[in-house]
C-alpha cells in the first residue's frame, strides 16, 4: 500500500510537472470544460430549486380543490356545494375561496386578487397586501402609495397598501392583491353565497381516491384537482423547461467530446515520442494510462469544480440571471425571489458521470493505443 | 550474459515498404566490459540496441538476457527487464523538454514507487558525480551537448541497470568531450557495468577501454574485430 501511494504520488507530481509544460493549452481547455459543466450544472441546480420551491408550496396546499364546471369550463360555486362536501365522510373540513385575475391595462400585468384565506387575519375595508411584483411594475415611488385599481364596472377604487409581500415568497406572492371578502365582492360585482372554488381538507390523504369519488356523485358538474395533481403537474413543466435547457447544455457537451476527441486522437507526434521515452526507461501502460489519468482527473476535476461552484453562484446567488427566462417562464410581473439551494449527491454525480467521464474516456483511449505499442515504435 | 540467436527484425513486414533492419544476427554479450558496435548508417545498429534493450520485438530469432529467453514475453516482462537491467542512452538523449534535469533523472524511477527523498539524493549523487549538480533544477533544454549527454547518462543509471546501453553517444559533441564521454565510460567499467555502444566515431573503436567491436553492415553483424 505504501508503495502504491509512492508511486501514485510520483505519477501525480510528474503529471503536475508535465501539465505545467502546456500550461497554455491546459488552461483553454479547462476554460471550456467549465463552460459546459456550468451550463449542465446550473439547468440541474436550477430545476432542482424550483422543485423543492414548488414542493414547499404544494405542502401547504388542501389536499382537494373543488370548481364547478359548465360547458366544460370554471364558473363560480354556490356555497350549498361546501355543505355537502363537508357532509362526506373523510373530510375534516371545505373552505369556499375567492379568487380571480385582474388584468391591468396600465402596464399589460394580470394581478390575482384573492381573499385572505380562513384562519388568517383580513386586511381592513379598502386595505390591501400586495405582491412586491406590483409596486415595482406601477411604478410606485414611495413606500405608502396607495394602489388604485379599475373596478368591474370601470370606475377606480383606492386600496391602502398595508403590507408589501418579502422576496422569500415571491414564487407565489409577487402579484398577489389580497383583500378582505365584502371588498372582493364589491370589486368584482360578485353576488354572496358565490366562490371561485373550494378547498377541501381530508382526514387520510390516502383517502383521497374514494372522496373524489364520493364528491363526484353530490356534485356531478364539478371537476376535482387533487393535491398529486398539482404535483405531477408542476413536475412536467419543471421537466420540459429542463430538458430545454439540458438539450441546450448536451449540445454544448457534445461540442466539447468532438473537441476532446479530436484533441486526444489527434495526439502530437511530440506526444506520442514522450510516451515512447517513458516506456522505454521502464514506464509500463499502466504507468502511462495512471499518468494520464492523473491529468485527466486534474482537468476534468479542476472544470468540474469551477463549473459546479460558478452553477452555484449563477443559481443561488444571482437568481440564474442567464436561463431564468427559460426555466421560470415568462411574465410581466416576473417573481424574483431567491431559490433555495437544493443539491444532492445524486446530482453531483450524474453531473459527474455527464461531464468527466466522457472526457477520460475520449483522452484514455488513444493514449492506450500509444501506450501499449512497443517503446520503439511509439518513438518512431 | 546477453545472446543473440539468428534475430531478423522486419518493418512493414508484408508490405510494398518494408525494411529489413536485421537479419540472421547472432552475438554473445559478455558481463562486464565494453562493446562498441559500428557500421554505416542504415547497418541496423539502433535496431539491434532496441531489441538488445527489449524495446522491440525481433521478427525472427531468440534473444536472452542472464540465460532467460525474452523474445517472447509478455510485454509486462519486458518491463520489468528494461527498468531493472537495461539504462538507456538515446542517440538525440530524448530527456524531455520542460522538465528539470533532475526531473528527467528521477523519471525511470517513478513507476518504482522508491522512498523520493532516497532516489532524489541518489539522483544528486550521480549528476554529482558527472559533474550536473549544480544544474539539477535547470530545464534540459538550457543544457549545452555535452551537459545534456550526461544528464541521458544520469538518468540511464539511476535505477542501477547493470547494462548501460547507448546509440551513437558521441555523435554531436566534440573531442574534449568525447573523451570525458571516455572516461565516463571507464568509470562505469570499474563499477562492473556492462556498456553497449553503437559509434561512427573511430576515436571510439580504438579507445582503451573498449574490449570488443562488432562490425555491422546490412543488417548482419560481420567478422568484426575484437
Amino acid at each position: 500500500m505504501k508503495h502504491w501511494l509512492r508511486r501514485q504520488r510520483a505519477l501525480a507530481d510528474y503529471t503536475l510537472a508535465a501539465a505545467a509544460r502546456r500550461k497554455g493549452k491546459n488552461i483553454a481547455l479547462v476554460a471550456v470544460f467549465s463552460v459546459v459543466v456550468f451550463a449542465v450544472a446550473s439547468a440541474m441546480f436550477f430545476a432542482a430549486a424550483l422543485r423543492t420551491e414548488a414542493r414547499a408550496v404544494l405542502a401547504a396546499a388542501p389536499e382537494m380543490i373543488v370548481q364547478k364546471l359548465t360547458l366544460g369550463r370554471q364558473e363560480m360555486i354556490e356555497a350549498e356545494a361546501i355543505e355537502a362536501l363537508r357532509a362526506i365522510r373523510g373530510v375534516a373540513g371545505a373552505e369556499g375561496r375567492l379568487w380571480g385575475y385582474f388584468y391591468d391595462r396600465i402596464n399589460g400585468a394580470n394581478y390575482t386578487i384573492m381573499v385572505a384565506p380562513a384562519g388568517e387575519a383580513a386586511p381592513a375595508p379598502g386595505h390591501v397586501r400586495i405582491g412586491e411584483a406590483i409596486p415595482k411594475a406601477r411604478g410606485f415611488t414611495y413606500a405608502t402609495a396607495p394602489l388604485f385599481l379599475s373596478r368591474h364596472p370601470g370606475d377606480l377604487q383606492k386600496f391602502v397598501v398595508d403590507q408589501t409581500f418579502g422576496s422569500e415568497s415571491a414564487l407565489v406572492s409577487a402579484d398577489l392583491v389580497v383583500m378582505n371578502e365584502a371588498d372582493f365582492r364589491a370589486f368584482f360585482a360578485l353576488p354572496a353565497g358565490k366562490f371561485t372554488d373550494i378547498a377541501v381538507r381530508v382526514r387520510n390523504e390516502r383517502e383521497i381516491g374514494t372522496i373524489v369519488e364520493k364528491a363526484a356523485r353530490v356534485l356531478p358538474e364539478a371537476r376535482f384537482v387533487t393535491r398529486a395533481e398539482i404535483g405531477r403537474t408542476y413536475e412536467k413543466l419543471f421537466s420540459w423547461r429542463e430538458g430545454i435547457l439540458t438539450a441546450l447544455a448536451g449540445a454544448a457537451m457534445l461540442a466539447f467530446a468532438i473537441f476532446a476527441a479530436e484533441k486526444a486522437s489527434g495526439l502530437s507526434a511530440e506526444e506520442a515520442r514522450e510516451i515512447g521515452i517513458l516506456k522505454a526507461i521502464g514506464w509500463d501502460t499502466r504507468d502511462v494510462i495512471a499518468m494520464k489519468l492523473w491529468e485527466g482527473a486534474l482537468i476534468s476535476g479542476g472544470a468540474f469544480l469551477i463549473g459546479t461552484l460558478a452553477a452555484y453562484g449563477h443559481v443561488f446567488l444571482a437568481g440564474g440571471t442567464l436561463f431564468a427566462p427559460v426555466l421560470k417562464g415568462w411574465a410581466v410581473l416576473y417573481p424574483d425571489f431567491p431559490l433555495t439551494p437544493a443539491i444532492d449527491a445524486l446530482q453531483l454525480t450524474t453531473l459527474g458521470l455527464l461531464t468527466v467521464v466522457p472526457y477520460t474516456a475520449a483522452v484514455l483511449v488513444p493514449i492506450w493505443r500509444v501506450a501499449s505499442a512497443d517503446p520503439d515504435r511509439a518513438m518512431r | 550474459m546477453i545472446t543473440l540467436q539468428d534475430v531478423a527484425k522486419f518493418y512493414n513486414e508484408g508490405r510494398p515498404n518494408e525494411v529489413r533492419a536485421l537479419e540472421g544476427v547472432n552475438l554473445a554479450l559478455a558481463r562486464g566490459g565494453v562493446t562498441v558496435l559500428k557500421g554505416p548508417s542504415g547497418s541496423g545498429k539502433t535496431t539491434l540496441l532496441s531489441v538488445i534493450a527489449c524495446m522491440a520485438r525481433p521478427s525472427a530469432g531468440r534473444v536472452a538476457v542472464a540465460g532467460e529467453v525474452v523474445s517472447s514475453l509478455p510485454e509486462r516482462y519486458l518491463t520489468e527487464l528494461r527498468r531493472t537491467m537495461f539504462g538507456f542512452v538515446f542517440q538525440r538523449f530524448n530527456l524531455i523538454r520542460g522538465l528539470s534535469v533532475l526531473d528527467n533523472v528521477l523519471l525511470p524511477s517513478v513507476p518504482l514507487g522508491g522512498e523520493r527523498g532516497a532516489v532524489a539524493a541518489r539522483a544528486m549523487a550521480r549528476l554529482g558525480a558527472l559533474g550536473l549538480a549544480e544544474k539539477a533544477q535547470m530545464p534540459v533544454e538550457y543544457l549545452s551537448g555535452g551537459e545534456t549527454q550526461r544528464a541521458a547518462i544520469a538518468r540511464a543509471l539511476i535505477n542501477e541497470a547493470p547494462i548501460l546501453i547507448a546509440d551513437e553517444p558521441t555523435a554531436n559533441l566534440d573531442g574534449h568531450l568525447t573523451g570525458r564521454f571516455l572516461e565516463i565510460v571507464a568509470g562505469l567499467k570499474a563499477e562492473g557495468k556492462t556498456v553497449i555502444m553503437t559509434s561512427h566515431d573511430p576515436r571510439i573503436w580504438g579507445a582503451a577501454g573498449v574490449d570488443r567491436v562488432a562490425v555491422l553492415e546490412d543488417g548482419r553483424v560481420g567478422a568484426g574485430g575484437a
